[in-house]
């Protein structure tokens, strides 16, 4: 290992690093009144950004076994920024109305690329420390922006309850790593488990472990957390929770179970079974009753989080590629919906389900790319979202786990109802107080067109799963 | 022998000043009792002869943090106000879970038997020193230097907060309204 091999290998954690000092200098070196000039400068820098990250990564590993990375890990972190682009040019309006004149759109800049920089660290982590070091990075900032709108109570509660009950998340986790550390005498994934699997106390660690990382994803029952923050947060703090920062969790938590806790398997897939059955059933019964649209997709969020981990439990190479694939499909998906609730919250502040009656007559083209984001998170062909469930489901049942099945189908009929509720609202209702026609800015079209782009592309064009495939079984 | 007496008395003080910071309706009480913990905690480094670690301890728990959170009381909360107690099924249901996490972990920690690490440990702090700037097998720069990113990004958070709440404040104060969060207004 050489200092070009660290800068070679680890050029996402690099660039995204420099960006970040780059937007810091800004802060303290340019003149108050000229401060909305970085915002163009951060976009643009992350087009960049992203662009770069598409060229293919190699396998490594660096620091002792502390840092590793291979083509799969580095198409997840690609995953990751095209999610937090999108966020980007979905909120420029809100960042420029509400953030800019209070002097705090830089520091939206500077936490949200500190986040996805702790994602990366998360997703590459080698042992436990760098693990807990990139959870960390990637919870706590989030908390603070969830509490940007200071005006509102509701945005404060939001940030206040998230750091409270992350911190508690962050606590069990930690009293598992260190009950498996006492176990093995190890934090290095590599290695990690080799002749201690059968001890019950390291079981027991790991389920402590595992609650840590279900809280993140917000598995029921460790869910409680989500729709007030996700309701009470700005909308683009809301799709970062819900979108990015789940995606990646979800991305390490296969990669921890697939590879480092593969032998424990036992346990895991019996804890996983239990989880998915709750997680997809309670979700979608508390979406049925929301009539506030944050709140709704964030339930809608939890129960998506439940057909993941049929992907998990498959697991193999096959069972990795439909996580990958559904995770890439969900994030086109609703930062699409939530794209266009942030467009009728910009314009007209209503985000209650009510408000959108008749939203097609006023507003038909916001309103189709809801419709599109509501037909793919329902799983309807042909948009993306069929067949993201479809491979989820057939990989679950290429290993046997059809009373599983049975209940994932279930949810998705449930599910089928009340996604349609909004739907029907916006294109069979009429209103007398329809929202006025919205204009949206350029940034939010991009923003939204890439999502309609990302849905329809995945749909309709399978070599992506393939592509996908063949990373997973290199890994594996 | 005399190792064992302390280590027991030690961990008797931990277990009652932990039950009584989370029980104490006090909040300034909750985090003196939470002072002794951590006092305690590094008495248990020092016993097993971890000495830059429990001075670590001392210095920056017992002593920053400790500071840090009495101050953050003072400024936020009225010293003599107590906390609302928790009503009777919460109570139950609290106790009850704890009582289950205790007993599985004691079952747990008495029928595994821990393997002893063999070696003398190196706590020289020098060489703690440069295992924190080695970037090869068993160094810590990487850790090290995210860890400081974290902190780049906590400091910016606290920094936006604090500032972005002004100009409300200002407004509040302007129009009458309280500055604080009371009861009252807070959200239903």
């Amino acid at each position: 290992m050489n200092w070009i091999d660290i800068v070679t290998i680890m050029r996402d954690e690099w660039s995204i690093i420099g960006i970040l000092i780059l937007l810091l200098a800004g802060e303290i070196l340019v003149d108050k009144k000229q401060l909305s000039m970085l915002i163009p400068i951060a976009i643009g820098l992350f087009v960049l950004h992203t662009a770069m990250s598409f060229i293919p990564g190699d396998k490594a590993t660096l620091f002792g076994g502390m840092y590793r990375t291979n083509e799969m890990m580095h198409f997840m972190k690609a995953i990751l920024n095209v999610a937090v682009l999108i966020i980007l040019f979905q909120s420029y309006d809100w960042v420029k109305t509400t953030l800019l004149p209070n002097g705090m759109a830089n520091a939206f800049y500077m936490l949200l690329f500190a986040v996805l920089s702790g994602m990366y660290f998360l997703i590459s982590a080698g042992d436990f420390i760098m693990f807990f070091i990139g959870f960390e990075l990637s919870t706590l900032p989030i908390a603070a922006m969830a509490a940007f709108q200071l005006k509102e109570m509701r945005s404060t509660e939001a940030g206040i309850k998230l750091v409270l009950l992350a911190g508690l998340a962050s606590g069990i986790m930690l009293y598992g790593i260190s009950l498996m550390y006492a176990v093995t005498g190890t934090l290095y994934f590599d290695g990690f488990l080799s002749a201690y699997y059968h001890e019950p106390l390291l079981v027991f660690g790991f389920i402590l472990f595992l609650s840590g990382l279900a809280f993140k994803i917000s598995l029921v029952p460790f869910h409680f957390w989500a729709p007030d923050v996700y309701e009470g947060a700005p909308i683009a703090i809301t799709s970062l929770l819900s979108v990015v920062s789940k995606a990646a969790s979800v991305f390490i938590l296969m990669i921890l179970l697939l590879t480092v806790f593969k032998d424990l398997s036992d346990a895991w897939k019996m804890v996983l079974y239990i989880l998915a059955v709750l997680t997809m059933t309670i979700g979608n019964l508390f979406a049925l009753r929301q009539t506030n649209m944050k709140r709704f997709l964030a339930f809608s969020s939890i129960a998506q989080a439940g057909f993941i981990l049929l992907g998990i439990l498959a697991g193999g190479a096959v069972g990795a590629a439909t996580v990958i694939y559904f995770v890439l499909i969900y994030v086109f998906t609703n930062l699409g919906a939530f794209g266009v609730i942030q467009a009728i919250k910009d314009e007209s502040g209503k985000e209650d389900m009510t408000d959108y009656t008749g939203l097609y007559r006023t507003n038909p083209k916001l309103s189709l790319v809801l419709v599109l984001a509501l037909f793919s998170l329902a799983g309807i062909p042909p948009v993306a979202g069929f067949f993201g469930k479809f491979f989820l489901f057939s990989a679950a049942a290429g290993k046997g786990y059809y009373i599983l099945l049975i209940i994932a189908v279930i949810n998705v009929t449930i599910s089928l109802y009340y996604y349609l509720l909004p739907i029907r609202a916006m294109l069979l209702r009429t209103s007398d107080t329809p929202i006025p026609t919205t204009k949206s800015g350029n940034m939010m079209r991009i923003g939204l067109l890439i999502c309609v782009a990302g849905i329809m592309i995945l749909g309709l064009y399978s070599p992506v799963y393939s592509f996908v495939l063949g990373l997973t079984q290199s890994w594996l | 022998m005399t190792e064992r007496i302390i280590f027991y008395i030690l961990a008797f003080i931990m277990i009652v000043f932990s039950l009584m910071s989370v029980t104490s309706t006090k909040i300034i009480r909750s985090a003196i009792y939470l002072l002794g913990v951590l006092m305690a905690t590094a008495g248990l480094y020092f016993l097993f002869n971890l000495n830059f670690l429990g001075a670590i301890q001392l210095t920056v728990y017992a002593g920053g943090i400790m500071v840090l959170i009495v101050i953050a009381i003072l400024l936020t909360h009225h010293v003599g106000f107590g906390l609302p107690v928790p009503d009777k099924k919460h109570m139950i249901l609290g106790w009850l879970a704890a009582m289950i996490g205790i007993t599985i972990s004691f079952f747990q920690f008495t029928t595994h038997t821990f393997k002893p690490k063999i070696g003398n440990l190196d706590d020289r702090v020098s060489k703690m020193g440069a295992d924190m700037l080695h970037y090869g097998d068993g160094g810590f720069v990487l850790p090290f230097e995210v860890i400081s990113i974290l902190l780049l990004a906590g400091i910016i958070a606290a920094i936006t907060i604090a500032k972005g709440g002004i100009p409300h404040l200002k407004k509040r104060l302007k129009s009458g309204q309280p500055t604080t969060v009371s009861s009252s207004t807070k959200k239903q």
